[in-house]
């Protein structure tokens, strides 16, 4: 039990009670009676009450019920309340978990961990800003939401019905969970820096976190003197299995027919039988029973492994483009990740331009594809379709030891080889000579089948990266092959010219010059799930006339967008995993133009739901508290209305002694 | 006053006294009423000899008649401060009830005294008979005034030391006496007296609450000028009444041990129907 005014109290206490003590020990005016005789009132008297002044206190049950009333009213001015946390006057920053784990429904009934972690939130903001008549004024608090990504829902301020309205603002996301940019933004509005001495001035702040405590980047955090209050939502025993991968082809053979895998992780302690079902565009196609095993405590490392197990679909007949969804049946605290859909287009032959037209080993390898046309274009044919931005018309253009100029690389897919096409983060800085590949990225979709350990390579160009550039081959003295995905801007590039090296001569020459064509072309209407996740943003292309863009978003509708260039539409951050189809008009096209985007969760570090019993931030542990630990209950209308209850029965012993 | 005339005082006990009077006495003397034979002796009244039985056994008889006595009636009368007190007077209830005992004793041609004891010393009426000395008892009652306290002690024993023959003694007292009653009732107990203690009790020393006593008050003593505190409330009222009880049954007790009657008298009483039906009932009078 706190009090929020004791000082207050206290004084009163001193104030009243020791003067009603004295009223009792002072002489009562008496009304001076005659009498025969007064030997049988002393009696009386002296049997009533003892002479001794503690007994006669004792026995007084008129001042014993006044105290009462008076202890209770200076009980209910120094605000008494029951689990209620202390109000302190320096800043609380209430950080909210949103991410997808704290979608789980195991909070309560129908609620989920979002919905409990926002009404113990509402209970603690209750709790600092319910301050009485003689309360000091409290701290500023902020209202901070984050997943993988931190948003400020309310700046500090002192007002509750402010800092309530935001937190009900919040709403849920499929994202994963890190901390990092949360503790950024809370110490970008904590800290002041005195202007005079350039140092941060203030006591820190006071985090309050309200997290199922499963925050992937968590060990690589630090405390700054912060003061962390972690309130644990959700429980230990969670069952969920999650759906992690999902993955469509058309078989070579077969390029009219689809063949659907899934990846399912069990994270409970016992095995799970699931029954996955498959639809195709929201029919029920084909149910697999699949077991999956127990997830086990490995000893060495002490993480939890879970249990794991794929499941194939026979492959069927899908000529015409689709929307897949894998479901699993089993019910479990987790819905978001019981369901991954992929949109699979149709089958298309894709449409190449190569520059310069004068490539050779390039153009061989292009012509053996099954391409429904490949043009070659000299630079200057290049140069004036990219200044009048026809270049659409394309799936992939490659550029065969060909720079464009920059400005005149709009966004796009595309592959280079030699010379360092103008994109960011592709810094050359001089030639190398020989080298050998030293490893490659092996799992990258370009990259399947390619065996490189016989290339060897005559001479190129040295380059550094971007970070966020992926480098697929790494040679002995720098970056052989690398990636760029950039929003609709998507590239591969082969930092030497195939004919100063012995690749054309090899097998996985042509093994790649297919992979990263296909690759490329599908690159956003992917056979490849995992190309837009929770937090990524929509980036596509639309035919530059395209009017009445519209997107139909899971549980907000239909959002109309006017892009600037149609041709480079995006849309973004994504908050929930679903499907998203975007539509757009054409002049001279009667039908509606759709595009379909699923946005899956497959991440298997937001499917393990069970709740951290306590963080660990850096060296710092921090023990989690239950649920109820905020509950603001005040005392003091009970203590008066006690009190009343009190003066009703004094009121009454005082007349029936005085009715005779 | 023709109600009074046929009452008379009882006794529980036939006592002698000096003159003859209306009242059977234990001893063997002359009246109408037989009693027994006995043989003849020398001296004897021949008027009393049963001639009959001489002319039939001719043996000499002498018949017994039982004597009857006169009757002295000592009626005692707290005058202490403490009785002119309560509404009605306790000590005006005493004079009249006093006066109607007196009435009664001398119609019946009983030796009648009367003593008023308070601290200013003992007045005393003694030895009157005949209903025409109702006027002198009267005068004397009338002349009594109340005050000083309580010598009921000292009463009791200059009573019984000065008292003249046997008879019937009635006390009439609140008998809320602090150096208590007890030595005084000793003094008479042993004197062949009949003795009755009338306790006069005022209304509002009998239920304090319904007379309207009430809140916060200093009570005075009216004899010793004693104080007491006190604040009015049902507990208070009760253990009052309880007091008040258990007082008045331990006096109860000690006269029926001692061969007295006690009786509590409330002065709401009315005077008639307390001669002619309560003390009747208690058989002071018949």
């Amino acid at each position: 039990m706190t009090w929020l005014t004791p000082v207050t109290g206290a004084i009163l206490a001193a104030a009243v009670i020791p003067p009603l003590i004295l009223l009792y020990f002072l002489k009562l005016r008496r009304r001076p009676q005659a009498i025969a005789s007064t030997l049988l009132w002393k009696r009386s008297v002296e049997d009533l009450r003892a002479n001794a002044p503690f007994q006669r206190l004792r026995r007084n049950l008129l001042l014993l019920l006044q105290l009462i009333a008076l202890l209770l009213l200076v009980f209910a001015v120094m605000q008494p309340q029951i689990q209620a946390g202390r109000q302190r006057g320096g800043k609380t920053i209430f950080l909210i978990d949103n991410s997808a784990s704290m979608t789980a429904m195991d909070a309560g009934e129908d609620e989920t961990r979002l919905d409990e972690a926002k009404r113990l939130a509402r209970e603690r903001v209750e709790a600092l800003y319910a301050g009485g008549l003689f309360s000091r004024v409290p701290g500023e608090s902020m209202i901070v939401a984050f997943s993988d990504r931190a948003e400020v829902y309310c700046r500090f301020s002192r007002s509750k019905q402010e800092l309530l309205d935001a937190i009900d603002r919040i709403r849920p996301t499929h994202g994963g969970t890190t901390l990092a940019d949360a503790l950024k933004l809370a110490r970008a509005y904590t800290t002041n820096v005195d202007p005079e001495s350039d140092r941060p001035v203030g006591a820190p702040a006071t985090i309050e976190i309200f997290t199922d405590g499963r925050i992937a980047d968590l060990p690589d955090q630090v405390l700054r003197g912060e003061h962390m209050i972690y309130y644990r939502i959700g429980t230990e025993e969670a069952d969920n299995v999650t759906i992690t991968a999902i993955s469509v082809e058309r078989p070579y053979d077969r390029p009219t027919a689809v063949e659907v895998f899934a990846s399912l992780l069990n994270y409970n302690r016992e095995a799970v039988t699931c029954d996955v079902q498959l639809s195709v565009d929201d029919t029920a196609l084909a149910v697999e029973e699949i077991r999956i095993p127990l997830a086990e405590m490995d000893e060495g490392s002490g993480q939890l492994l879970p249990g794991r197990n794929n499941v194939v679909f026979t492959p069927f007949e899908q000529p015409r483009g689709a929307v897949l969804e894998i479901a699993n049946l089993r019910d479990d605290a987790l819905l978001a990740d019981n369901v991954a859909q992929i949109v699979v287009p149709p089958p298309k032959r894709l449409i190449v331009g190569l520059v310069p037209a004068s490539s050779f080993f390039v153009r061989e390898a292009l012509e053996g594809l099954s391409l429904k046309r490949l043009e070659l274009l000299t630079q200057e044919q290049y140069e004036q379709r990219a200044e009048e931005n026809r270049l659409d018309q394309y799936d992939v253009i490659v550029f065969d030891d060909y720079a464009p100029p920059p400005g005149l690389m709009p966004p796009g897919r595309y592959l280079s080889f030699g010379r360092t096409p103008p994109v960011d983060g592709l810094n050359e800085f001089g030639e190398h000579g020989a080298q050998l590949v030293l490893n490659i990225r092996e799992e990258h979709p370009a990259l399947r089948f390619v065996n490189l350990d016989n290339l060897r390579i005559g001479g190129g160009h040295l380059l550094q990266p971007a970070p966020d550039v992926e480098v697929l081959a790494e040679g002995s003295q720098g970056p052989l092959l690398v990636a760029v995905s950039r929003g609709a801007m998507h590239l591969i590039h082969v930092t030497f010219d195939p004919g100063m090296s012995t690749w054309p001569l090899l097998r996985s020459w042509v093994t790649f010059i297919f992979n990263a064509v296909e690759y490329l072309g599908q690159v956003g209407q992917g056979l490849t799930a995992k190309d837009l996740a929770v937090g990524e943003a929509i980036a596509t292309r639309l035919p530059s006339s395209a009017t009445d863009i519209a997107l139909a978003v899971p549980e907000s509708g239909i959002v109309p967008l006017e892009p600037r260039d149609p041709s480079q539409l995006s849309w973004g951050p994504i908050r929930l995993a679903g499907l998203y189809v975007l539509s757009w008009e054409v002049p001279d096209q009667d039908e509606t133009q759709t595009r379909a985007f699923a946005v899956n969760l497959l991440d298997e570090f937001e499917g393990r739901i069970d709740v951290v019993p306590e963080l660990q931030v850096g060296q710092t542990e921090v023990a989690g508290r239950a649920g109820e630990s905020g509950v603001y209950t005040p005392l003091w209308p009970w203590a008066v209305a006690l009190c009343l209850l009190v003066l009703m029965l004094e009121w009454w012993v005082y007349h029936r002694k005085m009715w005779v | 006053m023709a109600k009074l005339d046929q009452l008379d005082v009882m006794s529980r006990k036939i006592f002698a006294g000096k003159l003859q009077g209306e009242r059977r006495s234990k001893k063997r003397g002359i009246s109408v009423e037989f009693a027994d034979y006995r043989h003849y002796a020398h001296g004897d009244d021949l008027r009393f000899i049963d001639w009959n039985i001489y002319a039939r056994l001719d043996r000499l008889f002498l018949k017994m008649f039982l004597e009857e006595e006169d009757l002295s009636l000592i009626i005692a009368i707290d005058t202490s401060a403490s009785m002119h007190w309560g509404n009605p007077s306790k000590f005006i209830f005493c004079q009249r009830l006093a006066m109607a005992l007196g009435y009664i004793g001398l119609t019946n041609h009983n030796r009648v005294s009367a003593f008023a004891f308070d601290s200013g010393g003992e007045r005393r009426i003694t030895s009157l008979r005949g209903r025409r000395r109702t006027r002198e008892l009267g005068s004397w009652l009338l002349d009594l005034t109340p005050g000083g306290s309580g010598v009921f002690n000292d009463a009791m024993r200059t009573i019984a030391l000065g008292r003249q023959g046997k008879g019937v003694m009635l006390i009439l007292s609140d008998f809320l006496l602090k150096e208590g009653y007890e030595k005084g009732l000793r003094y008479l107990a042993g004197g062949g007296y009949d003795t009755f203690c009338l306790q006069v009790l005022s209304p509002e020393e009998i239920d304090p609450g319904r007379t309207g006593l009430a809140g916060d008050l200093r009570l005075t003593d009216v004899e010793d000028e004693d104080t007491a505190e006190i604040t009015v409330s049902a507990a208070l009222l009760k253990r009052y009444k309880q007091n008040l009880d258990a007082y008045c049954g331990k006096l109860r007790e000690f006269c029926v041990r001692r061969g007295m009657t006690h009786m509590t008298i409330d002065t709401a009483t009315e005077l008639d129907k307390l001669l002619l039906d309560y003390l009747r009932k208690r058989g002071l009078l018949k």
